[in-house]
């Protein structure tokens, strides 16, 4: 992995955030075009057509959807091109939408250099990358507690997600989380990607609610 | 599911037609001709159409509504940009002559048709009025679609300069009209008749003054919602000269030292996203808002990020009180020994309130701390025992997790009261 780097576009409307972003990114990512509006970014995404995709949720331009909006205007690369949201928004229908749009991880901008290079790459490997306070909003949506009767299984955690949505809501890393449930870092990845597809999949009232107000479904 | 019944922007007279057919489902010349032939029938087509141009709002109203109670500041302040940039490309032009014309002619149409089925003789003599009155109708009634949100937010009077042309102009238009009624049968036996008329004429000005008052009705809506937008754009001017230039105007002058910079920067960043996420509907008195508070504290102390997630909420109770104490020990531990990211984890379940407080230092041997140091045996284990909790700690090399657990439920109250007061 270390030899081959990643093709990354950045996407953020501060050129201040995208030159320190560069900076902080380690030699296994490589920066290849950056983007300011959503229009920019999409045309920047389409001609560089890069692995990794990092997007502000809050963009000039569009119609004003931001990061989700971008994602709309990409949907047919979603299979090669991933996106990871970055944001310093900590707002619950910012996180939503974004990753219903298709992002596989959502960060908040507080992250270190190196955090965010292990993120791009573990996106990059096709994997979701969650923050703790994603996973948090993860397990209020569906509902804290297990005795929660729901009948679609796309709208309901297993145990084992649950307990892994809790310990990265604690600060636990993936491989922290691996060796405490005694599982492998590889299981902790498949839960999380699980959990992912439920959060974009699910069709759950506390999930919906935002993206209908935002006119998104 | 319908879609909801709303005058679309295109249209042929006011978007009457279009708008029921889209919500019916049906195509719109079908909808079109239904409400001719009912305009036939005694006109009954034309009171449906009036009443439905009132009524229905178009669709830019409906999205301006639809508007007016956003989540949050933040939200609000996006939309207000975004409504300034279109109200400034988007001034809707004021309603055509090709409309009024139309609606003349349907409306004369309908006098027509009226007059026949009162068994009246049809003679230029009668047509004439009742034409006078329909083009005054139709002067005062276009307003009802003129777009003068734009002139009202800018405060402009030239908008409304017309609006009362033309109120004027219809109202003379319906008065002449009804006098010419009366002037041309003044014979005794009509004497009934006339004062009929003057009825009708009262009626007449009710007709021109209904869409008006609607008009300023929703006139007024709009203007006070954006004198609220607007007070809400200055309040958010003030605050981020109060907050967030004060604070780097002091980074600036401490540069030199990276951990005050830090600390203020930190402080900053909380202070500001308080004012623009927190969730008014949520309330304030929780145990997530009091552990937020405790973090704060923490982070301001020593200047290490605290990172807090909280699932679920429970009120803040004289036990969870405890749960915020011991909490908050933990977190000055965690500060003062281990420092670097602290996380802190909040989730409330129906039972039980748990807590767990976690740094990566380098660890510590629980059982070779001193008798004397209070810190970890009383303020954390023993308060949370007191309570009828419990506190763990798992310490490593890479890092100690506290974690502090609490049982919600109302009965064990008293029990954790008892024992508090055996206690102290």
């Amino acid at each position: 992995m270390a030899a081959e780097s990643i093709d990354v576009v950045v996407v953020d409307d501060h050129a201040i955030f995208r030159s320190g972003l560069k900076a902080d990114l380690d030699a296994r990512i490589n920066v290849v075009a950056e983007a300011a509006t959503v229009e920019s970014a999409v045309a920047a995404i389409r001609s560089a057509s890069p692995q990794v995709v990092l997007l502000d949720v809050h963009l000039p331009g569009g119609s004003g959807g931001g990061g989700a909006e971008v994602i709309a205007g990409c949907a047919d690369l979603l299979a090669s091109t991933r996106f990871l949201a970055l944001s310093v928004s900590d707002a619950a229908e910012d996180v939503v939408t974004v990753i219903r749009a298709g992002a596989r991880g959502y960060v908040t901008k507080t992250i270190s250099g190196a955090e965010i290079s292990d993120a791009v790459v573990r996106v990059a490997g096709g994997d979701a990358v969650f923050s703790p306070r994603l996973a948090g909003f993860v397990l209020d949506a569906f509902g804290a507690s297990t005795t929660v009767s729901v009948d679609d299984e796309l709208d309901r955690l297993s145990v084992r997600e649950r307990e892994v949505m809790r310990l990265i809501a604690r600060g636990y890393s993936y491989k922290e989380v691996a060796r405490e449930l005694f599982i492998s870092v590889k299981t902790v990845e498949t839960h999380v990607s699980a959990v992912l597809r439920k959060l974009q999949l699910s069709s759950r009232h506390e999930l919906t609610r935002w993206a209908a107000a935002r006119r998104l479904l | 599911m319908r879609p909801p019944l709303l005058r679309p922007p295109e249209k042929v007279v006011a978007g009457v037609c279009s708008g029921l057919a889209v919500h019916l489902g049906m195509p719109a010349g079908t909808v079109r001709l239904l409400m001719v032939v009912l305009a036939l029938v005694g006109g009954a087509g034309v009171v449906l159409y009036g009443w439905l141009w009132i009524m229905v709002p178009t669709a830019e109203e409906q999205a301006a509504a639809g508007d007016r109670n956003p989540r949050s500041v933040a939200e609000n302040f996006a939309r207000y940009l975004q409504q300034g940039q279109q109200s400034r490309t988007g001034a809707a032009g004021l309603i055509g002559s090709r409309e009024i014309l139309i609606g003349l002619a349907l409306l004369g149409l309908a006098a027509t048709v009226v007059a026949q089925a009162l068994g009246a003789q049809i003679n230029l003599q009668l047509i004439f009025p009742f034409a006078v009155i329909a083009a005054g109708a139709v002067l005062a009634w276009s307003q009802l679609d003129a777009s003068r949100k734009a002139g009202l937010v800018a405060g402009a009077g030239a908008d409304r300069k017309m609006g009362l042309l033309r109120l004027a102009a219809g109202l003379v238009l319906v008065i002449a009209g009804f006098l010419l009624v009366v002037s041309g049968s003044i014979t005794w036996d009509v004497l009934l008749a006339a004062s009929l008329a003057s009825l009708a004429v009262l009626a007449g000005i009710a007709l021109v003054l209904a869409p008006w008052a609607v008009r300023w009705w929703r006139a007024f809506q709009a203007e006070r919602a954006g004198r609220i937008r607007q007070t809400e754009r200055a309040e958010i001017a003030a605050h981020l000269h109060d907050s967030v230039l004060q604070t780097l105007a002091m980074i600036q002058n401490r540069a030199g030292s990276e951990a005050e910079v830090i600390k203020l920067a930190r402080a900053q960043e909380r202070e500001l996203r308080q004012w623009l996420y927190a969730d008014p509907e949520k309330g304030t008195g929780t145990l997530a808002d009091a552990l937020k508070g405790v973090a704060a504290e923490v982070e301001d102390a020593y200047g290490h990020p605290v990172d807090f997630v909280a699932v679920g909420t429970a009120e803040l109770t004289v036990q969870s009180s405890a749960l915020v104490q011991a909490a908050r020990a933990a977190l000055f531990n965690a500060a003062q020994h281990a420092g670097g990211q602290i996380s802190l984890y909040l989730e409330c379940g129906p039972e039980a309130a748990e807590v767990f407080v976690r740094d990566r230092g380098a660890g510590f041997d629980p059982d070779a701390i001193p008798q004397d140091r209070l810190g970890l045996r009383e303020s954390i284990i023993g308060r949370m025992q007191r309570h009828g909790g419990t506190a763990r700690i798992r310490t490593s090399p890479t890092g100690t997790e506290i974690h502090l657990a609490l049982p919600l439920a109302g009965a064990d109250a008293p029990a954790g009261q008892q024992k508090e007061a055996e206690n102290t």
